[in-house]
Formats: structure tokens, C-alpha cells, sequence
């Protein structure tokens, strides 16, 4: 079976001696966790600090809302192969998004100030802050919270009352520079809204087994939000721009607000919306050749294969729409028509800009109102043939 | 069958020319058609069987492979790439003749620019295999990986690690040597690396280490791979007009040629067409209704390659099955439950709009040569994006045409793109920085010596003609008389009542030049009726008798009648047939050159013979063999074989048989070779001394069992036919696909290398012998060279002479006046296996196996 998307494994998960295992592993659940955070919120402008080999964010470009997506992290050797992971998918090309993304990994640290991070909507710390020394998690607030200041920010890290259950006592990785239980996250997290103004709310992933509640989740998570009363940080335009950080890799996806893609999707769409129209009215002329009396239905399709699932309003937008027509041997479908099918309807175009889009490539009756084809080519099947 | 796959089945609306019905060529190697050359470009990319299901990523793959032998390790086998397996069948050692040397010596010389390009090594470059441990074991390979990876004492060195086996270009001081590291938990792992062997830049491991190194350089330049080739989606060529898009790309490779190490570059074109699987069955529906949706659905479906949605992966479509929908279950690999529905949601935040789709299955091949069981996977239709160009739009005059207009390249435009990629490379930091730490050099892009052999002189019935261009001699013989053709008295014509009106005129037209080429063409029968393939078939049931000589049918339209007819006439009741749509005989103003085509191709099937080149050997029998699936059932292979009856070469035996397999290997030459012995004889009361057998449709990694089963079917029919002298028997695998091009350069600018010309050397193989010969013209496009290579040769010609008689040969096509890409009898044996495979799917009837009845 199709499944195998994700089967990146973790280190931490990997551990032989492991005892206690999540299902789903643990790292999955906090990328879970953020995912559903950006499927509620839909935030443009997303950056994860302390990306690692960018799986976060793999996970992250998916998502239709977001439109700049960054990762930041120290090591650049793993954002230089890892940045290739990030670029579009070759369907992506195909059928483009509707919104431009951007994914761009900076090299650097994450207690120095880059401008290019400036007015994010989310910014990740996913198992960051316990990497850090006192020095730089003391600097940590004062970029984030107070230079960087996005809408959201979440940071997880692990939560120490847990750590008795594994069978090993000591910290989880060799690089952590220590583990905090929850009195002294959420003790650090508060002092850090307060002095921003930030909320935050505390939370966590990997539920403790039976009997063993009173620990709390494996990982401890605080959503901090940008109290909207307070002053907003440094306002992004009085910034000199500070370009501390290097761009190890940075991708554009194609999608539906360039023009070239825009132009051969409409193409596309309105291609085969015509060709449907057009079949569909060949049949009703045959339906009609040959009995007076049966009215085509719908096409009554195959077998379990449902065609243009309509809702009631969209049925009635296209009805209220002008109707495809026939002129000798010519087919018309006006372009007011073809704007009422959903596929159509959600492009970003009106007619004006349709009739310029599709001048090059589709044409046009005389007053430019709809689009022409024969009514009949000589591919056509005639069931009635044999 | 849809009419535009029959359309394609007799190849007409390919020509520019725009002849139809049967007076055109099918075959894609014919020149001045649409096809030639410049779309097969793509070829790889077009054919969707080619590809199978192939990873598309842009990961650094280090898989490689251990195809060597005696390693002390028990090595985890990796599938060696099946172009590689080929070259590793050294058929040149046993051939004793060309042993020193393979090169011909007649012909012009010609200097020739080649797509090849220098790949330079140190002189005492060496590759080092390594074997690594892990203590504790480590199960991850991605672990093992970035272990062995991220360890400061390999960092400054070039490496290819697929977890187990580890390569180097630059040896390690010990031949054991122990690494110490530790995970990100802190936990100590012991990696023992093992000097296992030392590869000499030619060994076939080196090759493929050198393409993963290309592999590598080419994602570095934003570059995706699918299948083999490498394309740019970011730079597409777009005809929305036909929701298509072309990537431009490349098909590279590195490999031994005949004295050093080479790069091959040739542009290739990736096909996208803008559409889900699902939206095409949807449009498919509209278009035929819901009667026979699943059959047809399936036809058109099944083998195409699809690109999904959400990955990088490509699939081959090996089945639908209409009873899962998006709303079952199915078990992750925790074993836990999910609908597809749930499932692309969660893993990719996609909604799927139908909830009724079927669902595409298709079964991966398993990387590793474990004989484990293929893995089956689902895909949902609306997920998924044809690619190529495959069944029923290649018959879409139009679409073809767009696309070929967007992927013709010009000889120079070709080495444009060539140079643009290399000096890419070079300008590319970290490709640069790959090619440097490997030792690796990019040379300079390599030119050769060529020869062009002379041309050849037709011979006709009191005439012999020396073309102004072998490409084309159809006017140079406009007024002479074909070699020989009996007289046609006895014959049927059944049209429709609507096509009755052209009848008079055509036939006016065909009889006057019929006599001018020497067939007297006498009045037919002419019987109308309705305008259904039932009534035109009950005619013919009707008015057949063991009398008539051919059945020419005027087609209303190209829907069923084809098929049908055909069939009956060459399986039922054999009689030569000729179906003529009624349109091409409305085109006002061509009726001579069509009425020309077709008396020539009514001539062949009444076993005539159009004309002739000289052949010096006195007793020669040359024949073709291809192979061609079956468009229905995909497990049927039709194995086609055309030999020559006469010295002079003009009369041909053909045969073909429907065979169950897999593989392309054919396991019925024994028998068609001895009857074509047998007709031989009757012929020429006498065994040919030598015979030449050209196999065509051999795929990669095919070659091997090419000489060890087809060779010795051939061996034994000629050492069991009852001659005093046994016959020499030579065979040679042709392929049309092949990378290396060849230009003459002219006034700074790049031209098509002339017809004729014949590369034996530099871009050749060392373990074979083999040579590269140009047959066919582009006129537009930039010509592909034809490759051949002798297996097998007890004949012992000299190459020069081997050289020559297959350049003669490839004039010898009665369907083309003209030479063409390949020796007559391939195409023939192409043209007979296309006709059954795309419409009688049986044998034909063995009556009509001394005609050239599928023309």
C-alpha cells in the first residue's frame, strides 16, 4: 500500500534500548501538532528555527496558505543536502498551486538578528532551546520575541519528569544542554510573554503510559500569540535591512499568480470544459435523431465514476449562465458560461482578463464573447457506427 | 479498437504530405514522415513501456551495485543497470576475423562532431571498494549513512556510500581501518571499513559509480530524474491548445567506448500531459458513453505511465480495479486501518473530490534482486498525471505535429543545447567541486573519422538509376518500369454507395500508371454497399473466390473497417487486400502520386518486384526479425520474420506467430528459419552459402539472451536443413535507439552527418563489433545513426564489405522510395508484426507468406 511517505526515521527513535514507544513516534506528533496549527490558522509566512534536515518544513510546504517558508539552522552541511528535499514536486508543475511559495534555508544562528525573518505570521522551535547554552538562551527572547516578533511562535522541548521512565536517566541527546520540567518551561515561558507581551499557552505531545500520568506529555509545547494591544515589536519599515544570515538554498514554486502558469491552466481548463459541452451536445443531437421523444438525461456514466460533482449553487450559477450554442457548424461556448464551472470559477481571471489570456491560443467567436469550435471532427466516435 | 489507433495502424495522416490510406508508410523510421528523427528524440521518454516504475527524486542516490566477482563479502546484490549488463557480453573475443581490427577502410572520410565529450582521469586512476560494519548493527541505512558521512576522517574524501558498500577515489592507509562515533544519544558506534577490491576505471563498477557522480551533478543543476533521463520542469515548452507540456532534459550516460572514457549527451523531451487519469476517463465517458467505458478505459489506460501528485515517483498503470473506491480501507504499515480518503489528508492535506473513482494499481518491482513478490500500490486517478506520449493521442495528427514542431532541433540547435549543459556544469560550484574531488576532468567534446560509402544505383527493369538523393529517387524512376509484377485481371473493389463518384477517376488514374510502371491493371468488380462494416464485410464473404488476386475496399470512414478486414482477408480467407479511405481520394490534384503509391503497394502484394541494388554475393539469403506486443493482451508478443527468396533480393518469405511471454526473446525461429530454408530451395533448387539474419527490437540488457537462445534456434535449423554445405550464418542486433549523434561541421555551423556515413571506430565498443551506419535523411530535424552489431559471424566478410551490404540493403523497403533507417527486412518484419499485433492478433494464413501482403 501507498504509504511510505514518511519513513524518515528520527535518531531519538531509532534507539534500540527504547522502552516506551509512541505511536505515532514522537517527533511525528510534533510536526503533527504544528501541521494542525497551520491547517487552523493559515499563516503566509512561516519560518522553523533550528530546521535540522528540514523535515519540519517538508511537511510544511504543502499546505496551500503559506507563501514564504524558511528554515534557519547552524549546520550548514545539512541544509546543503537537504535543501533539494524542498524543491517543488514535479506534479507541482503540473498543476501548479494558486499562491506563490517561496522556501528559502538560511545558515546561521538563531540568537543573531536577520531582517529577511522580519513579520512572520509562525515561527517553530521544534527541540531548539535545549540545544542552547545559557548564553545564547538568554539572547534567544530578545531575537524572537522582542527583534522578530512574529504573530505565533511555538517551542518544544522535552520535558524532564518524564525522562525516569526511559531506562536511561540522563538527557535524551548528547548535545542537550539540559531538560526542564514544567514548572521551569512554563516559569521561562511566562516571564518571556510577559516582558513581550506575548500569551501563551502550554500543552504537549507523547501522553505518558497508564499509571504514569502524573508526569505529564514526553514533549512540552507553549504557543505564545502577539498580544494585538500591545506595540508590535520594531516596525519592519524603520529596520535597516541586516542580512546576517546565508542563503544556502532558496526555491520559488510555479503557481497560478504568474501569468505564463495562469495562461495555461485557463488554456487547459477551458479546453476541456469546451470539449465536454461539446460531446454533450453531439449526443443530445443524436439522442434527439433518434427518438422525438426520450430526453437526454445526464450522461448516465460508468460505472462508479461520478462526473462534475456539483453543488446547488454552483448548478444554479451555471444555469443562470448563458448557454453553449450552435451556428451552423460551429460550436459556441460563451466565456460567461465556462466562468460558472468550478474549475474555472476558482481562477483568478474575470472575462476581460480571460479573453486576453485565451487570445493566443483558443478562438474566439467575432465579438470575443465565446469561445469556437467545429462542432464536429473527424475523431469523433458514432456508436452508431457499427 | 478507436479509429485513430487504426489510423496509426496503416500510418497515414503522419506525412506531411498528407496522403492517406495505405499509401503511406507506417513505419516511424521512414523519413520525410513526422516521426523520424527529431521525434524520436524522446523516444525513451514517449515509449511508456520503456520506463517501468522508476524513482524520481532528487535524492542523492548512492546506491551502487556489486556486478563483479569474488568478494569475500557476502554482498548485497544490487541490480546492475540492464544497459550495463549489455556491455558486459564480450562477443568481439570470439569472432576471430575482427579481432585486431573492426574498421572498414572504403568510403570517403569524413571528418564528424559527435555529442561524446572526454572524460579524463589520472593514468593511474583507481576505484576503492570498501566494506563497512556497524557494532552494534544499525538497521537504518539512513543512520548508517550519516554515520559514516558526517566522520571527520572521510570528510575531504570523494565517496559513494549506499550503507554497506563504500567507494573511494582516494585509498585509506590501512586495509581495515576502525572508526569510532557517536550517535546524537550519545551512544558509541564502532564502523570497521574493509579494503574488499581495487577497480581499474574500466571495470563496469567504475561505470556505474561514474553515472551516479553525473547523477548527483545534474539534481545539482535543479535537474529531476524520470526514468533515466533528466529534465527541467522549471523551463517547460508549453502547447495548451493540446494540455501539453514538454521538459526539456537530457539523456546522458558515461561509459567505455572504444579507447577511453566518454559522456554521451543527447536532448531528450519529457512529455506531461495536463491531466489526472481522472479527468481523462471522465472525458473518456462524454466521448463513448458508458457500454464498453471499462473496456476501453483499460485499453487506453493499462502501461502508461503516470507521475503522482504528491511525490516525485513515477508508476506504470498495471491495472484498475473498479471495486476499491477512495472511501476503503486500507493497512498502514503499522498495521492500523485508514480510508484513502483520511489518508491523503493527513499525510498530504489533500481532499479528494470523487469519491467514486476506481482505483490505478500498480506493481513495483522490487530494486533488490530479492525474488520477492512485487509490491502492489493504489493510486487515485484524480491524483495522478499521464506522462508521455503513448496509445491514443500519438494518433492525433494535430497534437503530434504540435509536439514535433516544439521538439524538431537542427543539428546546431542540438549542439547549442549540448554546450549550454556542459558549460552549466562547469560553471556550477558544486558540481565542479564533485567532478574535482572524484578526479574527474570534462574535456573537450570529441570529433571522429567517418566514411561515407558510396551510392547505390537501382536497378529497374531496362534501367539502371543513379538518385540525385538516395533519400528520395521517386521521381528519378517516375518513368521506368518495376522489375517485375503479374498482370492484375481477377479483382474486387467494394466501396459505399456515397463513395461511388471517385471510383471512375481513381481507377482511370491507376490503370494509366499502372501501365507506365509496367502493371497492367485490368477492369474490377466493383460492388457497392451500405455504409457499415457489416454489409462491407458480407461482400466480401460474398464475392471472394479462390480466383480473385485482391480486394481493394474504399473506406467510408477509418472506425472498425480496417481491423475487420484485414483480419478476415489475412487470416479467414487469405487474399491480398487494399483499403483506401474514400477522403484520400477526394484530394483533388494528388491523385497521381497517390494512385502511384498505391499501384506499387498493389504490385508487392501480388508478389511483385519493384527494384533491385546490386548485391555481389552470389548465394545470400538475408532476413529481419522483430518483435512487437500484442495491443490487447500485453502478455502476447508477435514475433515477426522476413527472409529473402532470391540472390537477387526481391522476393521476401514472411512469417509471424503470436507468442506468450515476458520477455522479447522469440522462441520460434527454428521453425520459420527452416521453412524459409525450405522455400529457399524451392526457389533456387539449392541452400544459400550465407545467410545474414538482422534482429531487431532487442532491448537493454536483452543481449545476452539473444546469443544464448535465439543464435543457437537459427544455428540448428541451418546445420538440420539438409545441405551438403551447411550455410554461414552471420546475426546482428540492430537498434535505432542509441545516443551517439554525428554532424559534419561546415562553415561554422553543424550539419546531419550525410547519407552513408559509417562510424566504425572511437564511438564504437571495444567488446563488440559494431559500427554505426546513416541511412535515413532529416530534413528538419537532426538524423539518428543507426547502430549494429555482429554477434554472431561465421561468414567472416570483411567489415567494410558487412558495412556495405547493410547500407544496400536499406534500400530495399518497396514501401518507400528511398533508404531508409534500417535493412529492408527489419522493416518488413516491423510492418508484419504492427499489422497483427494492432489488428488481426492471429497468425496469418500461410498462403500469403511469399507476398508482402501487410504493406
Amino acid at each position: 500500500m501507498q504509504c511510505d511517505s514518511v519513513v524518515d526515521d528520527n535518531f531519538e527513535e531509532v534507539c534500540p534500548e527504547k522502552v516506551i514507544k509512541f505511536k505515532p513516534p514522537l517527533y511525528k506528533q510534533r510536526y503533527q501538532f504544528v501541521r494542525d496549527l497551520v491547517g487552523r490558522h493559515e499563516p503566509k509566512k512561516v519560518a522553523d528555527l533550528g530546521c535540522g534536515d528540514t523535515e519540519l518544513l517538508r511537511l510544511l510546504k504543502i499546505y496551500p496558505c503559506i507563501q514564504l517558508l524558511v528554515g534557519v539552522d547552524i549546520d550548514e552541511e545539512k541544509l546543503q543536502s537537504n535543501g533539494h528535499h524542498l524543491s517543488p514536486f514535479l506534479g507541482e508543475f503540473v498543476k501548479p498551486r494558486d499562491l506563490d511559495l517561496t522556501v528559502t534555508l538560511y545558515h546561521g544562528s538563531v540568537v543573531e538578528r536577520d531582517s529577511r525573518l522580519l513579520g512572520f505570521d509562525l515561527i517553530t522551535c521544534i527541540e531548539l532551546i535545549e540545544h542552547l547554552d545559557s548564553d545564547h538562551l538568554a539572547r534567544f527572547p530578545e531575537v524572537v520575541f522582542g527583534y522578530l516578533s512574529p504573530a505565533m511562535i511555538v517551542i518544544s522541548t522535552p520535558n524532564s519528569e518524564f525522562n525516569p521512565l526511559f531506562p536511561i536517566v540522563t538527557l535524551r541527546d548528547a548535545d542537550h544542554k539540559f531538560e526542564w520540567n514544567r514548572m521551569e518551561f512554563q516559569t521561562w515561558a511566562l516571564q518571556v510573554a510577559n516582558r513581550y507581551n506575548y500569551s501563551v499557552e502550554f500543552t504537549g505531545v507523547g501522553k505518558p503510559p497508564a499509571g504514569a500520568e502524573h508526569v505529564g506529555f514526553c514533549t512540552q509545547i507553549g504557543v505564545f500569540w502577539r498580544n494585538s494591544g500591545g506595540a508590535p515589536g520594531p516596525c519592519v519599515s524603520q529596520q535597516h535591512d541586516q542580512h546576517v544570515y546565508k542563503a544556502v538554498y532558496t526555491v520559488s514554486y510555479p503557481s497560478l499568480q504568474q501569468e505564463r502558469v495562469l495562461k495555461f491552466e485557463l488554456v487547459s481548463e477551458v479546453l476541456l470544459q469546451v470539449e465536454r459541452l461539446r460531446l454533450w451536445h453531439l449526443r443530445t443531437l443524436r439522442e434527439q435523431k433518434r427518438g422525438a421523444g426520450t430526453v437526454p438525461k445526464e450522461p448516465s456514466v460508468a460505472p462508479s465514476l461520478m462526473l462534475d460533482l456539483f453543488t446547488e449553487a454552483e448548478k444554479a450559477r451555471i444555469e443562470n449562465s448563458p448557454k453553449p450554442f450552435c451556428e451552423g457548424s460551429r460550436f459556441f461556448v460563451p466565456l460567461q458560461r465556462l466562468l460558472a464551472y468550478p474549475r474555472l470559477h476558482r481562477l483568478p481571471v474575470d472575462e476581460e482578463r480571460m479573453r486576453s489570456l485565451l487570445a493566443d491560443s483558443v478562438c474566439l467567436s467575432s465579438d470575443g464573447s465565446a469561445v469556437k469550435v467545429d462542432l464536429r471532427n473527424t475523431w469523433d466516435w458514432e456508436p452508431d457506427d457499427y | 479498437m478507436s479509429g485513430r489507433a487504426r489510423v496509426r495502424a496503416r500510418g497515414m495522416a503522419r506525412s506531411p504530405g498528407a496522403l492517406a490510406g495505405e499509401c503511406t508508410q507506417a513505419s516511424p523510421s521512414v523519413p520525410r514522415m513526422l516521426m523520424p528523427s527529431d521525434l524520436s528524440d524522446s523516444e525513451a521518454s514517449f515509449s511508456g513501456g520503456m520506463e517501468g516504475t522508476s524513482r524520481i527524486s532528487q535524492n542523492c542516490d548512492k546506491s551502487v551495485s556489486s556486478g563483479d566477482v569474488g568478494s569475500t563479502f557476502v554482498e548485497k546484490v544490487v541490480k546492475v543497470r540492464r544497459d550495463y549488463v549489455d556491455l558486459g557480453v564480450c562477443t568481439r573475443a570470439k569472432l576471430a576475423h575482427v579481432r585486431d581490427s573492426k574498421t572498414g577502410s572504403s568510403g570517403i572520410p569524413v571528418k564528424l562532431a559527435t555529442n561524446l565529450f572526454n572524460l579524463d582521469l589520472p593514468q593511474d586512476w583507481q576505484l576503492y571498494q570498501y566494506h563497512v560494519t556497524y557494532i552494534p548493527d544499525l538497521a537504518s541505512r539512513r543512520l548508517r549513512i550519516a554515520l559514516l558521512y558526517n566522520h571527520s576522517r572521510l570528510s575531504d574524501h570523494a565517496k559513494a556510500f549506499d550503507g554497506t558498500i563504500l567507494f573511494l577515489s582516494q585509498k585509506l592507509e590501512e586495509k581495515v581501518t576502525e572508526l569510532s562515533t557517536e550517535t546524537q544519544r550519545g551512544e558509541t558506534v564502532k564502523m570497521t571499513v574493509t579494503l574488499t577490491r581495487e577497480l581499474p576505471s574500466s571495470s563496469p563498477m567504475c561505470i556505474q559509480v561514474f553515472n551516479i557522480i553525473f547523477k548527483k551533478i545534474l539534481k545539482k543543476l535543479s535537474m529531476y530524474q524520470i526514468g533515466r533521463n533528466f529534465y527541467k520542469p522549471s523551463e517547460p515548452v508549453e502547447i495548451p491548445q493540446h494540455k501539453l507540456s514538454l521538459w526539456p532534459g537530457f539523456a546522458v550516460s558515461v561509459s567505455h567506448f572504444e579507447r577511453k572514457l566518454l559522456f554521451v549527451a543527447d536532448v531528450s523531451y519529457k512529455v506531461l500531459r495536463n491531466e489526472t487519469v481522472l479527468e481523462f476517463m471522465t472525458d473518456l465517458c462524454y466521448k463513448i458513453g458508458t457500454s464498453c467505458f471499462i473496456q476501453t478505459c483499460e485499453q487506453q489506460l493499462i502501461g502508461l505511465i503516470v507521475l503522482t501528485r504528491y511525490n516525485n515517483k513515477t508508476y506504470r498503470i498495471d491495472d484498475i480495479d473498479w471495486s476499491v473506491k477512495p472511501t476503503c480501507t486500507f493497512q498502514r504499515r503499522d498495521g492500523s486501518e485508514i480510508t484513502y480518503v483520511d489518508y491523503y489528508k493527513q499525510q498530504y492535506n489533500i481532499t479528494l473530490s470523487d469519491l467514486n473513482q476506481p482505483v490505478l494499481v500498480s506493481l513495483l518491482k522490487s530494486r533488490r534482486n530479492d525474488n520477492t513478490e512485487p509490491k502492489i500500490v493504489h493510486l487515485m486517478p484524480e491524483l495522478c498525471f499521464l506522462t508521455g506520449l503513448a496509445g491514443q493521442v500519438t494518433s492525433d495528427f494535430q497534437l503530434m505535429k504540435a509536439v514535433a514542431e516544439e521538439i524538431r532541433l537542427s543539428p546546431l540547435g542540438r549542439q547549442q543545447r549540448l554546450a549550454r549543459l556542459v558549460d552549466d556544469i562547469q560553471r556550477n560550484k558544486d558540481a565542479r567541486f564533485e567532478l574535482e574531488t572524484w578526479g574527474l576532468h570534462f574535456g573537450s567534446q570529441m570529433s571522429l573519422t567517418g566514411r561515407v560509402v558510396p551510392s547505390e544505383k537501382i536497378l529497374m527493369q531496362d534501367h539502371v538509376c543513379q538518385p540525385m538523393s538516395a533519400a528520395d529517387w521517386s521521381k528519378d524512376i517516375r518513368t521506368c518500369k518495376i522489375l517485375s509484377v503479374q498482370s492484375l485481371n481477377k479483382w474486387l473493389i467494394v466501396c459505399s454507395n456515397r463513395a461511388e463518384n471517385v471510383i471512375d477517376g481513381f481507377l482511370s488514374c491507376l490503370r494509366r500508371v499502372g501501365s507506365s510502371m509496367g502493371f497492367n491493371v485490368g477492369y474490377p468488380k466493383i460492388i457497392k454497399v451500405q455504409e457499415n462494416v457489416a454489409a462491407f464485410l458480407r461482400a466480401i464473404q460474398q464475392h471472394v473466390d479462390l480466383d480473385v488476386q485482391l480486394v481493394m475496399c474504399i473506406l467510408p470512414s477509418n472506425q472498425n473497417y480496417y481491423d475487420c478486414i484485414k483480419k478476415y482477408l489475412s487470416s479467414d480467407c487469405p487474399v491480398p487486400s487494399q483499403c483506401v479511405l474514400s477522403r484520400t481520394l477526394n484530394k483533388q490534384g494528388m491523385m497521381m502520386s497517390i494512385a502511384t503509391k498505391i499501384a506499387l503497394q498493389m504490385s508487392c502484394k501480388l508478389g511483385g518486384e519493384l527494384w533491385a541494388v546490386e548485391i555481389p554475393l552470389k548465394s545470400l539469403m538475408v532476413a529481419g526479425i522483430d518483435v512487437c506486443k500484442d495491443k490487447f493482451s500485453k502478455q502476447m508478443v508477435v514475433v515477426g520474420f522476413v527472409a529473402s527468396l532470391n540472390p537477387r533480393i526481391t522476393r521476401w518469405f514472411s512469417r509471424c506467430i503470436l507468442q506468450r511471454t515476458t520477455t522479447d526473446i522469440a522462441d520460434c525461429l527454428k521453425v520459420f528459419m527452416t521453412g524459409a530454408l525450405k522455400e529457399w530451395y524451392k526457389h533456387n533448387h539449392d541452400f544459400p552459402a550465407r545467410i545474414i539474419v538482422y534482429r531487431d527490437g532487442v532491448g537493454d540488457g536483452q543481449l545476452k539472451a539473444v546469443i544464448e537462445y535465439e543464435v543457437p534456434q537459427l544455428l540448428s535449423s541451418v546445420a538440420e536443413s539438409g545441405s551438403k554445405i551447411s550455410s554461414r550464418l552471420s546475426v546482428i542486433v540492430v537498434r535505432k535507439k542509441c545516443l551517439p549523434r554525428f554532424f559534419t561541421e561546415m562553415d561554422r555551423t553543424v550539419q546531419n552527418a550525410p547519407l552513408g556515413t559509417v562510424v566504425d571506430s572511437e564511438a564504437t565498443r571495444p567488446e563488440w563489433y559494431d559500427f554505426y551506419l546513416i541511412s535515413q535523411a532529416a530534413y528538419r530535424g537532426t538524423v539518428r545513426p543507426t547502430h549494429y552489431n555482429v554477434i554472431y559471424d561465421d561468414n567472416g566478410l570483411k567489415p567494410d564489405h558487412m558495412q556495405r551490404l547493410t547500407f544496400k540493403l536499406c534500400h530495399l523497403y518497396y514501401n518507400w522510395q528511398g533508404l531508409i533507417s534500417i535493412p529492408a527486412p527489419c522493416q518488413y518484419a516491423h510492418k508484419l508484426t504492427y499489422l497483427v499485433a494492432q489488428s488481426i492478433h492471429k497468425e496469418p494464413n500461410l498462403e500469403l507468406a511469399s507476398y508482402l501482403y501487410y504493406l
